[in-house]
């Protein structure tokens, strides 16, 4: 097996004895189980993350609008999140009588594997990391493709006009803007030679003048690119057409109550911070810690972690902040925004880089002024 | 072993969802079991070693082909109920006399028997399928396309382009059709 965690966690002496205790043959046994365990703290992690998100978008737009929100169940409010979790639990989960049964039953499925099996890949930290495989910022892209595979699924599938016109909203804006973002990573993978994530989070460095963001004029272009296509992609305010709530009801969630209903949200929660990850992996300098501190040992991986986590939360707030500041868009506002402005952009900004990279021999723009 | 699981899982996938496509009445339906099948596909990949050609498979497949299929099966109206020549299809008895079923006998022994052969040999390479080195393909398959079949990329590269132009000349809208 081929996991960078299991891996990292085989220098310890626990492992060891874990294994010396087993016997030598059950070693592929021992790290798929030490695998497994890992990822159950992922998913859990993640689920936590996707569910202190609803907490944090709905406290950080009561600020935005001087109210309260959320402050009784818990401290500051914080537990809100379980007490609507419970309450989806217990909530009838009807299929309305039209409705194509099968597909309404998949398709929140479809949203939240793809959103899950992009877990595998987020370089949370040099060791943390489920797997580093060889493509992966490759299928990452096209694994969260599940996803809009599931919203116009769910639209189609309710068999009601407000949810059909939400899915094909959805799927329409999820592959126009797939397009931007794709040229705009393929110009990092030229950066940094490679398309493992391992690769190019390592292509840059600690301080802020390493980051790809900030390597040449292009790739600070491409940042706002990618982080624009990324908002679009996750459906999230000004492109939040799928759910306009002033026009569609609630989009292409309409029909779904109780548990189904709180896949999808969850998706799009943990979406949100997958995008931020993979921004902060690929311009923002990923899990590198100022000064090396804590090296290769297990403070350095929590350091790592820490630092990662709070890049990709900072991010989050940006979003959240979006959303409550502009207005959404029209639908042929987004698609020009899209294919005239974003996509030509991204384009020019590829071959840029190309050029740059020539010119230069790879170097960024600080190390050509000051070195 | 571990391999060989998910190898097998995967061919069972790519199988089950492949016959479900045959076999469902709804062509939406038909369309998730074609995901389900494709998805298997990229399941061999994987396990057999091709890392890229699986993520390739996920993203031109699951991306794109797979929602422009439920597009343009909805701009059609295709969709509710199963179609006409289905049912003309149902209603007709079982046809044909003694000859026909003789022949067809014949056909079907020759057809599994050739499968069959085909099959054994695939049987017999299954073990190696353990033992293949994992190596990224990504710098070899990249390598190959801009020197050895540098032609058939280029070639493949123009099809597209003028895919992209036929379908912008399409969507353009009339405008001698809006001046009336």
């Amino acid at each position: 097996m081929n996991s960078t965690v299991v891996h990292y966690l085989s220098q310890f002496q626990f492992f060891h004895q874990l294994l010396a205790m087993m016997g030598k043959e059950y070693l592929p046994l021992l790290s798929l189980i030490i695998f497994l365990l890992v990822v159950l703290i992922m998913l859990g992690a993640l689920s936590l993350v996707g569910g202190l998100g609803t907490y944090a978008e709905r406290k950080i737009s009561a600020d935005m609008q001087a109210r309260y929100g959320p402050n009784r169940v818990g401290p500051f409010g914080l537990l809100q999140f379980l007490a609507d979790g419970i309450k989806m639990f217990l909530k009838e989960d009807t299929v309305p009588r039209s409705a194509d049964r099968l597909i309404f039953t998949i398709a929140p499925i479809f949203c939240l594997a793809g959103v899950f099996g992009t877990i595998a890949v987020l370089p949370f930290s040099s060791g943390f990391m489920l797997t580093d495989l060889n493509v992966g910022i490759f299928y990452l892209l096209g694994v969260s493709s599940l996803v809009g595979i599931g919203v116009f699924l769910g639209g189609y599938a309710s068999n009601s006009k407000w949810s059909m016109l939400g899915g094909m909203r959805g799927a329409s804006q999820i592959i126009s803007y797939e397009i931007p973002v794709t040229i705009t990573i393929l110009a990092v993978v030229m950066l940094a030679g490679g398309l493992s994530l391992q690769t190019l989070v390592n292509s840059q460095g600690a301080a802020i003048w390493h980051w790809n963001f900030l390597h040449n004029p292009f790739m600070f272009v491409g940042f706002f690119i990618f982080f624009i296509g990324a908002l679009a992609e996750t459906n999230r305010a000004p492109f939040d057409l799928p759910e306009a709530e002033s026009e569609l009801v609630s989009g292409y969630h309409t029909e779904y109550s109780g548990m189904r209903f709180a896949f999808f949200a969850l998706a799009e929660y943990i979406e949100i911070f997958v995008v931020c990850a993979v921004a902060t992996a690929l311009f923002l300098g990923g899990y590198h810690v100022p000064f090396g501190f804590g090296g290769e040992a297990p403070l350095g991986q929590v350091l790592q972690v820490v630092t990662f986590a709070s890049k990709t939360f900072a991010l989050y707030y940006v979003v959240i902040w979006v959303r409550w500041t502009l207005p959404r868009l029209r639908v042929d506002q987004l698609m020009t925004l899209c294919w005239k402005y974003l996509t030509p952009i991204a384009l020019f900004n590829l071959i840029g880089t190309i050029i740059w990279l020539y010119l230069t021999n790879g170097r960024s723009i600080v190390a050509l002024i000051f070195g | 072993m571990f391999a060989q699981i998910l190898f097998i899982l995967s061919a069972l996938l790519a199988v089950a969802g492949a016959l479900m496509v045959v076999f469902s009445r709804d062509i939406m339906h038909a369309c998730i079991y074609l995901l389900a099948s494709l998805v298997g596909v990229a399941g061999l990949y994987l396990t057999l070693g091709a890392d890229f050609l699986a993520a390739t498979q996920l993203v031109v497949y699951v991306g794109g082909v797979i929602i422009l299929m439920l597009f343009a099966i909805m701009l059609t109206g295709g969709g509710r109920e199963p179609s006409e020549k289905m049912k003309l299809l149902m209603q007709v008895p079982l046809m044909g006399s003694p000859r026909t079923y003789v022949l067809s006998f014949l056909a079907l022994l020759v057809l599994s028997l050739t499968v069959g052969k085909l099959f054994v040999r695939v049987m017999e390479g299954f073990t190696s399928v353990d033992k293949l080195p994992y190596m990224g393909t990504v710098d070899s398959i990249g390598t190959l396309l801009v020197t050895k079949h540098v032609l058939a990329f280029e070639i493949s590269s123009v099809l597209l382009l003028g895919a992209l132009v036929g379908a912008a000349v399409i969507a353009r809208p009339n405008k001698k059709r809006g001046a009336k």
